[in-house]
């Protein structure tokens, strides 16, 4: 039972191949609106949250506790003008916007969400290889980036693209690894330890419990990946004024916006999924999907106040990070998995 | 003279958590901002910003015209009863270019013009200047 | 032959404090040559102030350093007193001595904010600002404005300070120091921040004394200099107090020092707090419509501590009501000279925080 296949029984009047292109075009629109409120609220609430850590008070002008303000804005940013550079490679210039966002919504629809009382299983888009798939798409999202800096003929911008390439080259292995090690875990219990439903269905003791160290690398690099403090260095404010995205503007400079709260709501879906048990909890079968949002909410605030407190790391320092402590700890942590998974059976 | 010394070195992670303990800790403190329109902060008795002038008081000396930094303040002739001043000349004010540094109430010999608590003097552009009338008003008259 | 790309830092860019334009050669993302170009600011401060008689060129000094504008205008009165044989009573000294320390501390603490968010340090920021917040209170309830103060006058102050006013700072030098400890935790117990600070920007004892930097910057160098010990003004000689030096000469040494000063800042105003005598709080000869009547003659260089470092002021008269010129020393621009020198073959991330550490306040340097 999942949306999917309520959706086709609600359309079943349609015959099959009409109410299954029915339940497909349907279930991607509530992805899509599922995505961007969540967003929206993401944005929102780091607004909130950041305002009431710095002894503010946030928005609190549009609707009931600024709750459109948000919706306010991206009206605004729509109506903005969105200029172009006169140098600029038009066609990447375009696109890369577009790319981040596609990555982004991409990867909502591998996530499994877990069950729901009467919808079922709310995960979108189930396949074996859901793992794969996923990492495939999230290195979707540096390219956007790498060619908004290139595209735009800016110093600035190319500076920071140059950054962001070092950085997700070194902290991109060292996740592969540690994701490696959970596959390796799970395999041992499922018969299909590459999709992410199946690896979670196997944690009954939380893989984070087991691979502490590999929840930490997993952790690093999913900050590193949304690129926010201390590892913003792609797009550090103080030395690049935006870094990749400083020639953008209007709604094009919204979806890098976007992008980056995305990816963090969406590194915090990943961590859940495979280090904190994901949907697993009392009343799973009907709880499911609210197990896997108070996780990740609860790791969403961690991380604001991670970028709220931290200071950047030297972009320097960081690759050295990546390659001198990051890269042998997901080894150690596999070794250590792997011997764990043949002694226990775990 | 004493020498201030680097910290000790600290266990890695352990002081940046700390830090973000702190941080967080602040969310459960009062903002210090204030919703201007609807709360409005008490101010101190001294704070000044409106200047008035009373004109029975005014002799005319044109002291506040001399000392008026960059020029704000300007004599008009306004034909006004007043035995004390009889060259009938009064200030007015350009609040464009006043910066509210109170050397005109400080050398005024009888206090004729003073600063007040009043700060919400929104004008257009080309209506900074209060004459000497004006001056003696109160805001809301002056805005009719 | 090497190409560099050419990069102008500035006058609009966030981490420049104002309006700074540094010239920059960068090496991939090595710093290899930099050029500050100043001006932006320019206000012809000092050419107003010979249109203008002694007690209204205080307003000019407002704006130099507006950060810290009491400072500023004890600077003046220091030379300004001297030319026109004025002498201010000794309450108002105490006074002073006061209103310097409270805005050093307002000073320092808007550096320490401005320096975490050149770092990437965001909420910090909002702590020192809260805590200045505090201070540019006590200023408003003694003489009703917050930053352009215009407190001073020549021979004495404008409003004399009541128990109220002393109970108010009473009540601040309470809960301050606390609040000064967490947010230094919050800075130092960080890993990233130490690794970013410790060792980078080393300023030897002997460039800092070639290019002439004063201030936090050259105690953070290893000289053991500070006008108010070396040539004491007002009362500071008749207060305790210690001046903070270290021998490191990084960023993060100039850091610690100037957490240190308000701490001492703190010590000096506890001390004076209970000091102030009774009497006038002005001098009767400057009051009033004297006040634009005071004439000096010959000339006078004074020299006193600002919160960036030695803050001169030379004023040549003439016998008549406004000074014949007037000269400010500002130890900003000295000290972002030396930016040059400590920048090179640094990567642009520590050029940043090398020139979030100089402390520049840039109507000060652009005067």
């Amino acid at each position: 039972m999942s949306l999917y296949s309520t959706l086709l029984g609600f359309f079943s009047f349609l015959g099959y191949p009409l109410s299954n292109a029915a339940a497909y075009l349907f279930e991607s629109i509530f992805l899509l609106l599922a995505a961007s409120l969540s967003l929206v609220f993401m944005i929102y609430l780091f607004r909130k949250y950041m305002a009431r850590v710095q002894l503010r008070i946030g928005p609190n002008r549009v609707g009931k506790f600024g709750l459109l303000q948000l919706i306010a804005d991206v009206f605004k940013l729509v109506q903005k003008e969105s200029l172009f550079p006169k140098n600029r490679d038009d066609l990447p210039y375009r696109i890369a916007p577009v790319m981040v966002i596609i990555g982004l919504m991409l990867a909502f629809a591998v996530i499994p969400y877990g069950s729901f009382f009467y919808f079922g299983s709310l995960t979108v888009s189930d396949t074996g290889v859901s793992v794969i798939l996923l990492f495939a798409i999230l290195s979707i999202m540096p390219i956007g980036e790498v060619l908004a800096g290139i595209s735009s003929r800016n110093k600035y911008a190319l500076l920071g693209a140059l950054r962001a390439v070092a950085k997700d080259i070194s902290f991109e292995i060292p996740m592969m690894i540690s994701v490696l090690a959970i596959i390796m875990m799970a395999s041992a219990r499922t018969s299909a330890p590459l999709s992410i439903d199946s690896i979670v269905v196997t944690e009954v003791l939380p893989y984070g419990i087991l691979q502490p160290i590999g929840i930490s690398v997993f952790l690093v690099a999913m900050i590193a990946r949304a690129s926010y403090s201390p590892f913003d260095m792609g797009e550090s404010d103080s030395e690049l004024i935006t870094g990749f995205s400083t020639e953008y503007s209007g709604m094009r400079f919204g979806m890098f916006y976007a992008g980056l709260f995305g990816s963090i709501l969406l590194g915090s879906f990943v961590v859940s999924l495979f280090y904190l048990g994901g949907f697993n909890g009392p009343f799973s079968g009907d709880l499911g999907a609210v197990w896997l949002g108070i996780k990740a909410l609860i790791l969403v605030i961690i991380s604001f106040t991670v970028w709220l407190s931290m200071p950047r790391i030297r972009i320097d320092k960081f690759v050295n990070f990546g390659w001198k402590y990051l890269l042998p700890l997901a080894m150690i942590n596999l070794v250590i998995s792997g011997a764990l998974t043949l002694m226990t059976g775990w | 003279m004493i020498e201030v010394k680097e910290p000790r070195r600290p266990i890695p992670i352990i002081g940046s958590l700390k830090g973000m303990l702190i941080v967080g800790k602040h969310l459960f403190r009062k903002p210090v901002t204030v919703q201007y329109p609807e709360v409005r902060q008490e101010l101190p008795k001294r704070f000044r910003f409106r200047i008035f002038l009373n004109l029975d008081e005014c002799v005319g000396c044109t002291l506040c015209e001399q000392v008026c930094p960059n020029g704000s303040i300007h004599m008009q002739s306004v034909e006004r009863e007043n035995p004390r001043n009889k060259r009938k000349i009064y200030p007015d004010v350009n609040f464009g270019t006043c910066t509210v540094c109170r050397n005109c109430e400080e050398i005024c010999p009888t206090d004729a013009i003073y600063l007040t608590h009043v700060f919400e003097t929104s004008r257009t552009r080309n209506s900074f200047t209060y004459s000497p009338e004006e001056l003696a008003m109160n805001e809301d008259e002056v805005k009719k | 032959m090497q190409d560099f790309i050419e990069i102008n830092f500035g006058p609009q860019h966030p981490s420049t404090h104002g309006v700074l334009r540094l010239k920059a050669k960068l090496d991939g993302e090595i710093v290899k040559e930099i050029e500050p170009v100043i001006g932006y600011l320019h206000r012809n401060a000092e050419k107003l102030c010979e249109m203008t008689f002694y007690a209204d060129n205080l307003v000019y000094f407002d704006r130099m350093d507006y950060v810290a504008s009491m400072l500023m205008e004890s600077g003046y009165l220091e030379a300004a007193e001297k030319i026109l044989n004025i002498v201010p009573p000794e309450r108002v000294l105490w006074i002073r001595v006061i209103m310097n320390e409270l805005s050093r501390i307002a000073s320092h603490l808007v550096w320490a904010g401005a320096f975490g968010l050149d770092l990437g340090m965001l909420t910090p920021f909002f702590y020192c600002f809260a805590e200045r917040d505090k201070v540019l209170e006590v200023f408003t309830e003694i003489c009703g404005s917050r930053q352009e103060t215009n407190y001073m006058s020549i021979g004495g102050v404008y409003q004399d300070i009541t128990p109220g006013i002393v109970d108010h700072i009473e009540a601040f030098l309470e809960s301050f120091p606390k609040r000064l400890e967490e947010i230094y935790k919050i800075f130092v117990g960080n890993d990233v921040f130490i690794s970013r600070n410790k060792g980078i920007g080393v300023m030897s004892r002997e460039v800092a004394i070639d290019y002439g930097v004063t201030g936090p910057m050259l105690r953070a160098s290893g000289v053991n200099y500070d006008v108010r010990k070396a040539e004491p003004y007002l009362v500071y000689d008749k207060l305790n107090f210690e001046v903070p030096v270290s021998y490191k000469g990084d960023n993060l040494a100039r850091f610690l020092v100037r957490f240190e000063e308000m701490r001492q800042s703190v010590h000096i105003l506890k001390q004076a707090i209970r000091k102030i005598p009774d009497g006038p709080f002005f001098n009767p000869k400057a009051k009033k419509s004297m006040m634009i009547r005071l004439r000096g003659d010959g000339e006078y260089y004074a020299r006193t501590e600002s919160s960036k470092g030695e803050f001169g002021v030379y004023i040549v008269a003439d016998g008549g009501v406004k000074p014949y010129r007037v000269h400010v020393r500002s130890p900003t621009f000295k000290n972002l000279s030396v930016v040059q020198e400590l920048a090179k073959d640094q990567m642009i991330a520590d050029m940043v925080a090398i020139l979030g550490s100089v402390d520049l306040v840039f109507g000060e340097v652009d005067r």
